[in-house]
């Protein structure tokens, strides 16, 4: 009875999450990111303090953790095409150009903790494959953009 | 006659292949089962359906298209090798998997006196189809890269689809045992 009832106290906390804040997030690569920057990267515990406030700190973490899993598995079976264009349309909500995200992404690798931590090994690997693939698909764009701006010049 | 012996020798060579290469897949598997957290297997709901989404995402040769219409030889030639070795795991954890549910049903057999021996010399069969094509599977992906195998991998599904039908069927205590041992396994990892 209680594990029923504690089912739906996390399925309303999921439904409030995905209304309130997810749905202003644009594109599924943004959510990722923004689900995983919840969780404590000491504990491995989510935390959202008004979702916490809402219902109950427990039912608030198993909420993230179940919106984290279901946008994870959404971008891990993603085509790179796909991917790609998540990666323009996050630099683009984010106020930075690809380049720039590329460079620092490819240094960083911050797209890791992006990783539920209940994920299989084999999920997280494909996961980071596609993500340095897409990275690499950008970074080639950008380079042939760069060349074709220069053929274009008149030259001296 | 000569030529026959040639196929037979063949033959058998493959088939050594096969099981070499099916017992050192078993191996890596429990080595990667004491370190890691053993998640490659079937789980009921969330992460299992995954797997198998998953085989599909990394057998599908959009991607490998789609990277060689943009990138350079050398990150098509990178990005192969890479899903070559996820396809390999991918295989692994499939094999490992069905393994797992044998083992259980053995173990739920040796107790059962209303054993049907036609039911479980059907299931030996396929358990060997399913190994020798997972091999040739193996060998394949290894070969020709992921997407030239896609074919085959619809097919070992398919006998591993079976085979659990089968365990299902000949013994239902013998597949409620192997979904016990993965519900347990799953609540330890939660």
């Amino acid at each position: 009875m209680h594990g029923g009832l504690k089912h739906e106290d996390v399925e309303a906390a999921r439904r409030d999450l995905a209304g309130r804040t997810l749905a202003k997030i644009r594109g599924d690569f943004a959510r990722l990111i923004y689900l995983a920057s919840m969780r404590d990267y000491n504990t491995g515990e989510y935390h959202h303090e008004g979702l916490a406030c809402r219902f109950t700190e427990s039912v608030a973490r198993r909420a993230i953790a179940s919106c984290h899993r279901d946008a994870f598995r959404r971008m891990v079976l993603c085509s790179v095409k796909e991917l790609v264009e998540e990666l323009e349309l996050y630099a683009a909500s984010n106020c930075t150009t690809a380049s720039e995200l590329v460079r620092v992404w490819e240094k960083l690798q911050p797209y890791r903790i992006a990783v539920p931590s209940e994920c299989s090994s084999l999920a997280a690997r494909f996961f980071t494959s596609n993500i340095r693939t897409a990275l690499a698909v950008l970074q080639s764009r950008q380079l042939r953009a760069h060349r074709e701006a220069l053929s274009a010049l008149p030259s001296p | 006659m000569s030529v026959l012996a040639y196929l037979l020798l063949a033959a058998v060579t493959i088939l050594n292949i096969c099981l070499f290469l099916s017992r050192r897949g078993g191996r890596r598997d429990s080595d990667r089962e004491g370190f890691g957290t053993g998640q490659e297997t079937s789980l009921p709901g969330g992460w299992g359906s995954l797997a198998s989404e998953l085989g599909a995402r990394i057998f599908d040769p959009e991607d490998l298209n789609f990277v060689a219409s943009e990138t350079s030889r050398q990150l098509t030639r990178q990005f192969r090798q890479e899903r070559t070795a996820l396809a390999l795991d991918w295989l692994r954890a499939v094999r490992s998997e069905v393994n797992q549910l044998i083992r259980a049903h053995l173990r739920v057999a040796r107790g059962n006196a209303d054993l049907q021996p036609a039911d479980e010399i059907k299931l030996g069969f396929e358990f060997l189809v399913f190994q020798l094509t997972s091999g040739i599977l193996y060998l394949v992906i290894w070969a020709f890269g992921p997407p030239r195998a896609a074919k085959l991998v619809g097919y070992s599904l398919a006998l591993a689809g079976q085979l659990r039908k089968v365990t299902k069927d000949v013994l239902p205590a013998g597949h409620q045992v192997a979904v016990e041992i993965m519900d347990s396994k799953q609540e330890a990892q939660s």
